[in-house]
């Protein structure tokens, strides 16, 4: 099957690599910009999108490169954790997005699960960069998730390499409709529980979930999604003794 | 004689009809309850606890374990028929068993488990009697630096029992390792990697993660193109209910190693019961003739593991009962239901209530003949579950996983969480990341950074520690043949692979 793939197909496959790399290097700034635009209804606390994006921008174009100098300069300012995130996390893998631009890549498999397993040990290293270290003898808060956490970047930088320098599978297919229509249904579930209780919550939740099937049929999944829920808000409240909120809350007030 | 004396008197107790009753009703509620996707051992403890309230002491604890041994079969069951473990040691028996399930023989599965639970409790059950105290001194002879060893060694279990790569095993533990350091910091309490979220604060469950990276993820996959056409096959050749001769036969020898190891592994606290079933399964892979069977439906692989499971569970009473400690969660729950009903585990209650101890050492036994009675026939029930069409069944899989999630701690954000490890499941599976490492390192990630902790702190920051100690050096000694033993078949056949390809 690799064979099929051919050699023609990496040039542009590398490219697309190294263009996902560098948005996994600045996927952790991104989500916190998502997070952000919440504070604009005014959910949640925290900074607002223009000081995520202000603070990220200035850390990663000018904060970090003069960090990077300073430290050869002997400079030993306390650095903020945004310029931390951009030194530990994102300029790696903006290098490990370069190269891959040039490199062959002979199992895509390996390559890319040993770089992404790298970007979650780099992410946990800045993560547990504020925590104290070894105090003496004994060990600090930091000291183990450190450990471990350069352990992975070794492992990782491996994988890596062993899809650098042996045959293997290319990436697999993935598909879109099964994730994404389960993903929702726990969402929902999640978000839909203590508000709208578990009648309702149940019962959407399953028919969201069917729908991650090509060979749904509506009437046959209504009908076993009804008995579930039915058996559910039985055995779960009454039988098992769980706390549970049954029916909406507005329909109880 | 003074034993036999002992467990006699303690089947007299225990062999009362209330009391049989008693162990009845906890074994098929606790199966019943357990085999719900999503509701592993510790849940279903849990949730049953307070129907033994109002029983009088000895009735309630027979019952409890009784809830206790069902809940743990019926947790096999799932992670055989549906690939979803509910708790760390079933683990290991959804490796093979669900291969078994997918080949139409989840039935010979279903039993030989029953089956090599049912032996490794008879046999964990005169050990108890037998050798209950001088088996404690073992335990004590472990320090801090023998439990580092000790989690290393049941580390590179997980690395063993590995498909792919052993690299990639690695990683995989180590990113275990990773994940079981979110929450607060045992000895500081300084909160690691939490984003000061406050659902993180106590660490990421095991149910969260496993639910995840199993169940989420196994639905996800198989809902992709082309894995229909599997599934169907699944459901057309199931083929007889009971084992054959020969599955008896190869299954045989697993289950009388799986016992010994179990019921050695179980009395140590922390950890003893996951380590025993991933040691198990390591034994028989590493003893089999042909070890690449493990992993595509080797009875063995279910045998071995669900003995030494259940020996682990049994002995594990052992230093509940002598020195007070639980082993693991459940354990915990069982002191917490001594304690209502005025019991102080320890050394005292051997002495001073002869009934409750040896009435609960010989209603295990009993407990375990229930199983064995209720599930053999339930096999074919269970069974005929898979023919359900997997259209329905798996949404009806995502709401029990989903309300089970709830149900631990009453957080939404715990099924958001599950639901991003399905996510990154299914990430793993598709660049051939294999799971159960990572839930080992997740278990065993705290007991692990705990005891190297004090190790060195006892040690005065002097890691030769490990090395000196001479129980310690044993186990790292044989943790480094067995990765050495692991990696070399690997190198060689990597080196044929290339002689091969080259030869095209």
């Amino acid at each position: 099957m690799a064979d099929t793939m051919g050699h023609s197909a990496t040039a542009t496959r590398n490219t697309r690599l190294a263009l996902g790399f560098c948005l996994l290097a600045i996927a952790p700034q991104i989500i916190e910009l998502i997070w952000s635009l919440g504070t604009i209804p005014g959910w949640g606390a925290g900074r607002g999108p223009g000081t995520v994006v202000t603070s990220h921008m200035t850390a990663l174009l000018a904060g970090a490169p003069s960090a990077i100098f300073g430290s050869f300069g002997g400079g030993t300012k306390k650095l903020s954790s945004e310029v931390l995130l951009a030194l530990i996390y994102s300029y790696p893998l903006f290098v490990l997005a370069i190269l891959t631009f040039f490199m062959p890549i002979r199992s895509a498999q390996d390559y890319v699960g040993g770089v992404v397993v790298m970007a979650v040990a780099l992410f946990a290293l800045w993560a547990g960069s504020d925590l104290q270290g070894m105090r003496g003898f004994s060990f600090g808060a930091g000291t183990a998730p450190r450990m471990f956490g350069g352990l992975l970047v070794a492992l990782s930088a491996g994988i890596a390499l062993t899809g650098l320098l042996t045959d293997g599978p290319a990436l697999a297919h993935y598909s879109w409709r099964g994730p994404l229509f389960v993903m929702a249904a726990i969402l929902f579930f999640a978000l839909a529980i203590r508000p709208l209780g578990l009648v309702v919550t149940a019962f959407a939740s399953f028919m969201i979930a069917v729908t991650g099937s090509h060979e749904t049929r509506w009437l046959e999944a209504a009908i076993v999604g009804a008995c579930l829920t039915l058996g559910c808000a039985i055995l779960f409240p009454y039988v098992l003794g769980l706390p549970m909120p049954m029916f909406p809350r507005f329909l109880i007030q | 004689m003074d034993i036999f004396a002992n467990l006699a008197h303690g089947f007299a107790v225990a062999l009362s009809p209330i009391n049989l009753l008693m162990c009845l009703i906890g074994a098929l509620v606790g199966t019943l309850v357990g085999v719900l996707p999503g509701i592993g051992t510790i849940a279903t403890v849990a949730m049953l606890l307070p129907i033994t309230f109002g029983l009088p002491p000895v009735g309630a604890l027979i019952m409890l374990a009784g809830i206790y041994y069902g809940a743990q079969y019926g947790g096999s069951t799932t992670s055989i028929l549906v690939n979803i473990p509910g708790e760390a040691t079933s683990v290991v028996t959804a490796i093979d068993g669900h291969q078994m399930a997918k080949q139409g023989r989840a039935g010979p599965a279903l039993a030989i488990a029953a089956i090599g639970s049912f032996f490794a409790g008879c046999v964990a059950t005169v050990l108890i009697a037998l050798l209950g105290a001088p088996l404690t001194k073992l335990a004590l002879a472990f320090g801090p630096a023998e439990y580092f060893s000790l989690m290393v060694l049941g580390l590179i279990f997980a690395v063993v029992l590995a498909k792919g790569s052993v690299l990639k095993a690695i990683a995989m533990i180590v990113f275990g390792l990773l994940l079981s350091m979110v929450g607060s910091d045992i000895e500081t309490g300084a909160s690691r990697m939490a984003f000061n979220i406050p659902e993180l604060a106590d660490g990421l469950g095991f149910a969260t993660v496993a639910m995840g990276v199993f169940g989420f993820a196994e639905i996800i996959r198989n809902l992709d193109h082309g894995a229909e056409m599997n599934r169907d096959l699944v459901q057309q050749k199931i083929t007889g209910l009971m084992p054959t001769r020969k599955d008896l036969a190869d299954s045989t020898p697993a289950i009388l190693r799986g016992t010994v190891l179990g019921s050695i592994l179980g009395i140590l606290p922390g950890g003893g019961a996951v380590i025993a079933s991933f040691a198990a399964y390591t034994l028989e892979k590493k003893l089999a003739k042909n070890p690449s069977r493990f992993g595509r439906g080797a009875i063995e692989g279910v045998a071995g593991p669900e003995s030494a499971n259940n020996a682990a569970a049994q002995t594990s009473f052992i230093p509940l009962l002598t020195l007070g400690i639980p082993p693991n969660a459940v354990m915990a729950l069982m002191v917490g239901a001594m304690t209502i009903h005025g019991i102080v585990p320890g050394p005292q209650v051997m002495q001073k209530q002869p009934d409750l101890v040896w009435g609960m050492i010989a209603s295990m036994w009993i407990g375990n003949l229930m199983l064995i009675i209720i599930n053999l026939p339930l096999v074919g029930i269970w069974v005929r579950l898979l023919r359900v069409p997997y259209r329905l069944m798996f949404p009806s899989i995502v709401i029990f996983c989903a309300i089970g999630i709830y149900s631990v701690n009453n957080a939404p954000v715990d099924v958001i969480l599950a639901g991003i490890f399905g996510l990154v499941g299914y990430w793993l599976i598709k660049h051939d990341f294999e799971p159960a490492p990572l839930l080992l390192g997740m278990v065993l990630g705290p007991l692990m950074e705990e005891n190297l902790r004090r190790a060195l702190l006892i040690s005065r920051g002097d890691w030769s520690v490990f090395l000196t100690r001479p129980l310690s050096a044993v186990l790292l000694a044989v943790a480094a043949s067995l990765l050495v033993l692991t990696v070399l078949p690997v190198l060689r056949a990597k080196r044929d692979e290339v002689f091969t390809e080259s030869e095209n």
